[in-house]
């Protein structure tokens, strides 16, 4: 295979001493089990790739795209190897060998043709203040709770603007596109209100990526801002007493740091806090991440059936998360475990408390 | 692909338990060694039946068998020199009793063993060997190399905490060795002869450990010292005093430098930082020994000194030695860590010695090498440094680790104290054991007649590690 991108990162694949630390907590590998599931075994597929000692079949790329981006192999690494970006890289090689899926195709032809995820016109609710606030495809689509997101900014002092937004092209990243992606990047700079402002993000996935491939936009979490300015407002939150555990969104967690911040929120509407077994950087992914919901709809869906498992043992009555897609696909795995549980955003959670 | 049937093996193990895509061969013909090499088919039994089948089913055809657990051995011992049947063990991962009256566990080989660990925290006793690698280290890789870490200078290597195994051979045969006792003194002991065997004498399919109770108090110390030798000193006093202690760690200048430059620590720039700790379950004994600890660095010019028993100040202070293994990734632009004569055991009186002779070694070889180590067992660790893309760089590695060995052997140290032997470390382990090889190729053959356990490993290893396999880098041949 004509290899392009990976090839900047020999170095990185050299560098990995292949300990299989990245073994301890990888969702897929602990699904599937065979060494080729875990960081390390793909690490060594794209060394091959590279090398010209393997070539690529479907099967390669079935493997490459088993991975949900969740970064529990870079918290472990021996080597702080940051597997997610070789990922990104090799998937861009197979996607110029032709390695996509239809289901890839049919995504990013939403993205293009709709400038979001479900490819239909999305409304935008009409807030016009001063401060930018980027929802992200999936919540602009749950155009109830954006409106509940935004008033909760509102309250807090923030007036809050919404702009007809175009998706952050996160997904042409993560299944390969990079042509793609940099027509998306091209769109969503330009529905932008102003490129050199700080704006507010109240999605996981979009302000992790921005940080990530847009160094020179600021975008800042919404949690963060809610943080900064709940002091002044703590009085006012009635207390909700319920019993929740909190499921970690990856990119909350290992990618921006953030464990303290939610569990300090759900302290201050009143819920009790029951953990699952693996929380904070450890939290066990979901399996929404990193294309999976497309790549392998059967996999991501086990992997959040495993996560809701845990949930419920906790016996709390409110599964509670940041990420719009973790809670997509806890939901539906909820449904298909039989609905024990409930799953929330804890945006939500909180918007119920200042009400 | 050899005389192997992937399908008589699928009717074994199950067609889901069996694979021979090239991808999956690439995979698993690499360990963290620098050794890669392509087995033929990779198999996931479940049970020890499906074990006996497989063994079976190889030996009369002369099919190569590689019992393999995370992989995550560092000289090779993994690596299928010649091809073969990978026998991945991670799926036989149960742990089948725990015995609290008679303090012992019994667990399938593919128990990790940090979560083994998890199931003994309940009952307040652990299985102590705590290899750095038992977040993903199994029980059989543990003890077909006989791993041990740093708090082995009180509880021991895993041979110390196995009593007992079932294993199946290279016929089929399924053996019992060892007892659930204490003490056995029941003839040849052979359980023994199975730890550290790496694979070539059979398959272990169940052990037997026992575990100790976990202590209640723990007492870090730590001093920095700004020779050397003055380290090594104290190291050597420590050791003969009779002191009971539960860890003695040595950081040298340049792992201390590349904890710094990879994270904000603030490492005193000093020769050397001994890291000391004493557990037990009554906190004046402990008391005891961390302070004539203390007192020792201090007559040896120690300074600097801080002792916790707060797990998190423990923590911070033992951050720099965890953070030890991603600093060096990082050391030098164009670098990688490699794991060659990074393990042997020397008298506790050669300890600043070998670190010396480790520095002098790699300036003349051209290579960057650093010693740390669990002093407490006189294992001292090395890494060396080096660009893997360079053909010279590989002669100069070969050099350094001869010359290494060298010295370990004229100091009356080993080559391995706890990585193993494997492919890499083999020429020095020859040259250590000459005597003995010919009685291990008897037991071998006694054991293994047709010479399918990971073959081509240990004393039948290649003499020249660098091109025993294709190395798992890419190397140019343009010179330095
Ligand atoms: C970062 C890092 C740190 C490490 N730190 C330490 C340390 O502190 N102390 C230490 O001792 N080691 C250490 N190691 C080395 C290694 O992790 C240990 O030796 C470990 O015990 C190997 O276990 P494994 O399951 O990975 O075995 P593998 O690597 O899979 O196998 C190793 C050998 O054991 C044989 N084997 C495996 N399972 C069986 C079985 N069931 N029956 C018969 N033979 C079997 C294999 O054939 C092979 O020869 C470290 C390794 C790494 C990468
Ligand atoms: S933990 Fe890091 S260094 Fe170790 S095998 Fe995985 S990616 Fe490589
Ligand atoms: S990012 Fe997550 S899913 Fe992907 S290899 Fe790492 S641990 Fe596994």
């Amino acid at each position: 295979m004509k290899v392009k991108y990976i090839k900047d990162w020999e170095n990185e694949l050299n560098i990995c001493i292949r300990c299989a630390y990245c073994f301890e907590g990888c969702p897929v590998f602990k699904e599937l089990g065979w060494e080729i599931d875990g960081a390390r075994g793909k690490l060594i597929v794209v060394y091959g790739l590279l090398t010209g000692e393997l070539e690529p079949s479907e099967y390669i790329a079935e493997k490459l795209f088993q991975c949900t981006f969740c970064r529990d192999c870079v918290e472990r690494c021996s080597a702080d190897i940051s597997v997610p970006d070789i990922m990104g890289a090799i998937r861009a090689d197979l996607f110029d060998a032709g390695y996509s899926y239809d289901s890839h195709k049919e995504l990013t032809k939403k993205i293009e043709n709709s400038g979001n995820i479900f490819g239909n016109e999305l409304k935008v609710p009409v807030f016009e203040g001063d401060k930018a606030v980027l929802l992200g495809c999936r919540l602009v689509e749950r155009k109830e709770d954006s409106e509940k997101y935004l008033t909760i900014l509102e309250k807090l002092g923030v007036k809050t603007k919404t702009f007809n937004e175009s998706c952050c092209g996160m997904p042409f990243a993560v299944l390969g596109d990079k042509k793609g992606f940099k027509t998306q990047q091209d769109k969503f700079i330009e529905t932008l209100p102003d490129k050199n402002e700080e704006f507010i993000c109240a999605c996981t996935t979009c302000v992790f990526f921005i940080r990530a491939k847009y160094p020179d936009l600021k975008a800042k979490y919404i949690i963060d801002e809610i943080v900064e300015r709940l002091p002044d407002y703590k009085g006012k939150l009635k207390k909700l007493n319920i019993k929740v555990t909190y499921h970690d969104p990856c990119n909350v967690a290992r990618g921006m740091d953030m464990v303290d911040e939610p569990r300090m929120l759900l302290k201050e509407i009143g819920a009790e806090l029951i953990e699952m077994p693996t929380n904070g950087k450890q939290a066990e992914c979901c399996g929404g991440g990193g294309g999976l919901l497309v790549s392998d709809d059967k996999l991501a869906e086990k992997l959040a059936e495993k996560r809701v498992e845990q949930a419920i043992k906790t016996g709390a009555e409110i599964l509670t998360t940041l990420c719009p897609t973790c809670e997509f696909n806890l939901k539906n795995a909820v449904e298909k475990l039989g609905g024990k549980i409930e799953v929330k955003n804890l945006l939500d959670l909180l918007y119920e408390s200042m009400m | 692909m050899g005389l192997v049937s992937v399908q008589t093996l699928k009717e074994i193990v199950g067609a889901e338990n069996a694979k021979d895509d090239k991808a999956d061969l690439y995979v698993y013909g690499s360990d963290s060694s620098v050794h890669q090499a392509m087995p033929w088919v990779v198999v996931r039994p479940h049970t020890i039946e499906e074990v006996q089948n497989i063994m079976r089913y190889a030996n009369p055809r002369l099919i190569p068998v590689i019992a393999r657990g995370a992989g995550s051995g560092m000289s090779g011992q993994a690596v299928p020199i010649k091809g073969g049947i990978i026998m991945d063990l991670k799926k036989m991962n149960k742990i089948l009793e725990i015995n609290l009256e008679d303090t012992f566990v019994r667990v399938e080989p593919g128990v990790v063993d940090d979560d083994l660990n998890r199931a003994l925290k309940p009952h307040n006793v652990f299985y102590p060997p705590a290899p750095a690698s038992s977040r993903i280290a199994t029980i059989g890789g543990e003890i077909a190399n006989n791993a041990s870490g740093v708090r082995s200078v009180k509880y021991g290597a895993v041979r110390d905490s196995v009593l007992g195994m079932k294993v199946v051979m290279a016929n089929g045969d399924l053996i019992h060795l060892g007892a659930k006792t204490r003490v056995e003194a029941t003839g040849y002991q052979i359980d023994r002869l199975m730890v550290g065997s790496e694979g070539t004498l059979g398959i272990i399919v169940e052990a037997t450990l026992k575990f100790v109770p976990i202590p209640k108090y723990r007492c870090l110390g730590i001093a920095k010292f700004n020779k050397l030798g003055d380290a090594g000193n104290a190291i050597s006093e420590i050791m003969s005093s009779g002191i009971i202690l539960s860890m003695l760690e040595l950081m040298d200048n340049i792992a201390i430098k590349a904890v710094n430059q990879a994270l904000d620590l603030g490492l005193p720039d000093v020769e050397a930082i001994l890291m000391f700790e004493a557990d037990g379950m009554a906190k004046e004994g402990v008391d005891v020994e961390v302070k004539r600890m203390m007192e020792i660095c201090k007559k040896h010019k120690g300074f600097g000194l801080e002792l916790s028993y707060d797990a998190k100040e423990r923590t911070r202070i033992f951050s720099g030695r965890k953070k030890l293994f991603p600093s060096l990734s990082r050391y030098k632009e164009g670098y990688v860590c490699t794991s060659l004569a990074d393990d042997m055991a020397v008298p506790y009186s050669k300890m600043a010695e070998m670190a010396k002779m480790i520095h002098e070694i790699a300036k003349r070889n051209n290579v960057i090498m650093t010693a740390y180590g669990h002093c407490g067992s006189g294992c001292m660790h090395t890494k060396i440094l080096m660009d893997p893309t360079k053909e010279a760089q590989w002669e100069d590695a070969k050099r350094a680790v001869f010359e290494i060995y060298n010295f370990v052997r004229s100091v009356g140290g080993t080559t391995s104290a706890e990585h193993g032997i494997g492919i890499s470390k083999a020429p020095a382990f020859k040259r250590e054991k000459h005597e003995s090889l010919e009685l291990m190729r008897a037991l071998k053959k006694a054991l293994d007649p047709n010479n399918i356990l990971n073959p081509g490993k240990l004393m039948d290893a290649p003499d020249d590690w660098v091109t025993a396999t294709k190395l798992r880098y890419t190397v140019k041949l343009e010179g330095k």
